[in-house]
């Protein structure tokens, strides 16, 4: 089942020099499924990420998520659309200082006046399967950045969204912590069956998906599909990366997974 | 580009940062500007409103210069704060400490000569407008402007050199700090939220034995109490808003119900966290605002006075002249006309009075009629006089002068005409005011009055005596338009070395209105200084939230990424505020509202409904400025986070 349909959606940049981040760009995204989005620097990843979370809107073109179309919404069914349909992963966390990691986790629902029963039932069930238990009275200035993007995960799951964006969540982790979490997101995905849409740069992350498309210059270049084993997979996706000659892509061809 | 072009640019360049510090100093020069036309004034000199006032006004002068100084430095450092990053730059890039500081000065010093010159050029153009306004308050005939060099001086010497002080200072008050800081920013976060309950219940404690403090003080305890009292409020904010905040907040946050709300959680979260950061302004901020009520408020109070007048003037009107006064019956007759046509209901009394040599004193005295006088007691509705022959009866000239002639009993002679007398009572009510009679006025019975026949010694150099025409008039006040002619003749003559002329006029409503307009001119400067105080409390909050704008902005970035409503924005961002703005406002309400209440047993006699109206008038005013400004930053505040 199609939960997220793209199609012919360009996006132009008015301005003194007029700018074609996205140009004709059309996919669909199934139920469960886990995309990653590549491409080169400037390629649109992060347009096209704003424009499915209908925080920017594509000048042509049209978007349908879960059988809605965002640009026929308000502003105020958009925001209520956003609280309900989408669950945020940043890649330094954004999560609100002020606020205790627990406090941040059941934020969207407080935002959307849910009980407290609900709020502490979900809590409880995260936090254990996310293994946030032992930090959940901390402020985020106090725990560590695998502890914070996995505290992030928790608040993009919490109101039990249709899809999750994610926008390099690894970005900011160590190689520890960054396998951590893509291990979680593939288990989140896999067991309650969560439609995941991440945007990065690292092959490896990438690895960890059903399937990798990639887009340059803001038009399709190519999409594979997840094999038997992660090695293999990670190898195509660098070959693909080669052939989109982002011109430093040469040297990681000599990556090798641990 | 040289570096003064640099500085230059850097201030033109970002208007809109620089706009408000701006827009608040050219707003503290313009007010201590024309205050200090006012207090120059050569016809202020000249003492149309007495010595007090001018002393008054330099005072609060003096506290206005204080105060500015404070908010210059305040505000320096708030954006020397919030350019952290900016600073890191530069500093990255190679630039001395020293370099830093001369640019600081360079760009305050311009800031700061253009909002010296721009406040003084609008206060000169408005002095001629407040000039009018003073002058309508006072009556004056008129009040011109006037040139002179005090002003500008006083106004720029001030400015100049606070600016200058200041920049140099605030530059070497921060302490140093690590380029890879300045590059993260000025941040809150970091401070971790802890209170002590003793202090947070102390807080409490103090301000509370503070206010039954206020509300017990007597005229005996006032020292003592008085200054324990301040000492403790003082005290007592302060540690209001560093742990009592954050104690009541606690509590609010451990209940989930409560706290688990709608975006009541994060609205508590962040008061939390502001309140922590920034209890040391939120104490100054208070302690000024409640300084500016007091300050309103005393004048109102002072305004109020009136209450007093009435119960120290009995008379609407009163026309004294000499027994061959020619003017007398066209006087009157034009007096009684003009309180007629104004439809004013009048009773008017007339005395013969003698004077007389007493044997006791050898001094003069003024003997009046027990009938004339029983006329006027009549129309007070006081009771009447009944003397027999050969006993008289003291005429108190103050409210002091009942108890003390009570207990005066004395026999004498009129030596005029050999009438012995026995005084040994004082009328217990004040019948004249003071300035009409003499202190030795007595009343005789009538028949004593009629043996009266041989004028007093010292005459005809000295008047023998006088006719007194007195108009009680219940509307007192609104007799003011009534014998302007006759009062402005003796008025004018009262300046001359000698009063030459046969009577005197006294009007108590016009006297009134001079009394009730020279109060008003002190509401009036208060309410200037009062204002800008209030104006800084607000502009104090506006710069503490310029610097943590980015990390806000940042904040409901992500808010609406996770679907933040507009409605819920606006709300959000008022339940940021408001308590910024409000809370330190509700404490110096309620800290000003028991100094009130201590002011008020301390004055009982002012003790008055008008006072209260004055009072809420006043508060009512300046609350509506903070609203105001509350909604323009919240203006501000929103159109930046939004985009």
């Amino acid at each position: 089942m199609t939960i997220l349909r793209i199609k012919d959606v360009t996006k132009v940049y008015e301005g003194k020099v007029t700018h074609r981040a996205i140009n004709q760009l059309s996919f669909e995204v199934m139920r469960g499924e886990f995309l990653a989005i590549m491409g080169p620097s400037g390629s649109g990843k992060t347009t096209l990420l704003n424009l499915i979370s209908t925080i920017d809107k594509p000048t042509s073109g049209e978007i349908i998520v879960n059988e809605i179309m965002p640009s026929k919404l308000n502003k105020h069914e958009l925001a209520l659309f956003r609280r309900r349909e989408l669950g945020f992963v940043f890649q330094d966390f954004n999560l609100l200082p002020m606020l205790t990691v627990e406090e941040n986790i059941v934020l969207p629902l407080t935002l959307d006046g849910k009980p407290v029963s609900l709020m502490e039932e979900r809590l409880a069930e995260l936090a254990e399967k996310l293994d946030l238990t032992s930090f959940l009275q901390k402020k985020p200035n106090e725990i560590s950045g695998g502890q914070a993007q996995r505290t992030a995960i928790a608040r993009a799951l919490i109101h039990e969204p249709t899809v999750i964006l994610a926008d390099e969540p690894t970005g900011n982790l160590d190689s520890n912590n960054s396998r951590e979490v893509l291990e979680l997101l593939s288990s989140i995905n896999r067991e309650k069956c969560a439609t995941i849409i991440m945007v990065t740069h690292d092959p490896i992350a990438a690895s960890y998906c059903n399937r990798v498309l990639f887009i340059k210059d803001g038009e399709f270049f190519n999409e594979i599909y997840k094999d038997d084993r992660r090695q293999t997979f990670f190898q195509r996706i660098l070959n693909v990366l080669s052939l989109l000659g982002g011109g430093n892509v040469g040297d990681l061809s000599s990556i090798r997974l641990p | 580009m040289t570096f003064h072009q640099f500085a230059y640019h850097n201030v033109v360049r970002n208007a809109r940062i620089y706009g408000a510090f701006f827009l608040a100093s050219l707003f503290s020069v313009f007010v201590f500007f024309i205050y200090s036309m006012l207090m120059f004034h050569p016809d202020i000199e000249n003492g149309f409103l007495g010595n007090v006032s001018i002393l008054g006004m330099i005072v609060a002068e003096i506290i206005l210069v204080l105060f500015s100084w404070f908010f210059i430095f305040y505000s320096m450092k708030a954006f020397l704060e919030a350019r952290s990053k900016e600073f890191a730059i530069l500093l990255h890039l190679g630039m001395e400490k020293k370099q830093l500081s001369k640019l600081i000065f360079l760009e305050t010093f311009l800031i700061g000569t253009v909002s010296i010159v721009v406040g003084i050029l609008f206060g000169f153009a408005f002095s001629r407008f407040f000039f009018m306004i003073v002058r309508e308050i006072l009556m004056l005939d008129e009040l011109p402007l006037y040139i002179s060099w005090e002003p500008f001086v006083l106004t720029i010497t001030v400015y100049l050199s606070a600016f200058i002080l200041i920049s140099i200072l605030s530059v070497y008050a921060t302490p140093e700090k690590n380029l890879i800081d300045l590059f993260k920013g000025y941040s809150d976060f970091n401070t971790h939220h802890i209170y002590s309950l003793p202090k947070a219940l102390l807080g409490f404690v103090f301000i509370g034995t503070g206010y039954i403090l206020a509300l017990l003080t007597s005229r005996m305890t006032l020292y003592s109490f008085g200054i324990i009292t301040i000492i403790l409020i003082t005290i007592g904010t302060y540690l209001f808003f560093t742990d009592t905040t954050q104690f009541i907040l606690e509590k609010i946050r451990s209940k989930k119900h409560v706290y688990w709300k709608k975006y009541r959680m994060l609205s508590i979260a962040e008061q939390s966290m502001i309140m922590k950061s920034n209890s040391k302004m939120f104490f100054v901020v208070t302690m000024v605002t409640a300084l500016a009520f007091l300050c309103v408020g005393l004048l109102a109070a002072l305004s109020s006075y009136t209450s007093q007048y009435d119960k120290m003037n009995p008379l609407g009107l009163i026309y004294k002249g000499h027994t061959d006064n020619p003017y007398e019956y066209s006087h009157i007759t034009s007096i009684m006309r003009e309180l007629e046509n104004k439809g004013l209901s009048y009773h008017m009394a007339s005395f013969e009075v003698k004077k007389q040599t007493s044997s006791y004193t050898q001094y003069e005295v003024e003997v009046f009629s027990e009938s004339d006088i029983n006329s006027l007691l009549f129309s007070y509705g006081y009771p009447f006089v009944r003397l027999s022959p050969g006993e008289a009866m003291f005429i108190p000239y103050s409210e002091e002068s009942i108890k003390q002639l009570s207990n005066l009993s004395v026999k004498t002679v009129l030596m005029e005409n050999g009438v012995e007398i026995k005084i040994d009572k004082v009328y217990p009510k004040l019948i004249f005011p003071s300035s009409i009679i003499s202190l030795n006025s007595i009343i005789v019975s009538d028949e004593d009055f009629i043996r009266l026949t041989n004028p007093y010694q010292a005459s005809p150099d000295v008047e023998p005596g006088y006719h007194l025409f007195t108009f009680d008039i219940p509307q007192w006040i609104e007799t003011k338009d009534v014998g302007v002619a006759i009062y402005n003749r003796v008025s004018h003559e009262y300046l001359k070395d000698h009063y030459s002329l046969p009577y005197y006029f006294e009007n108590t409503g016009l006297k009134y209105s001079f009394i009730l307009s020279t109060y008003s001119l002190f509401t009036l400067v208060g309410l200037l200084v009062a204002a800008v105080f209030l104006l800084a409390a607000g502009s104090f909050i506006y710069f503490k939230l310029h610097t943590s704008l980015e990390l806000e902005k940042k904040k409901f970035d992500v808010l609406k990424r996770m679907g933040l409503t507009d409605n819920e924005l606006k709300r959000l961002v008022n339940a940021y505020l408001v308590p910024q703005f409000f809370i330190p406002l509700g404490v110096a309400l309620l800290h000003s509202f028991f100094a009130f209440l201590a002011l008020q047993n301390l004055l009982r006699h002012f003790a008055n409904i008008s006072i209260v109206k004055e009072l809420v008038f006043a508060f009512v005013f300046l609350m509506i400025i903070e609203v105001i400004y509350f909604y323009l930053i919240r203006w501000r505040f929103i159109t930046h986070v939004r985009d």
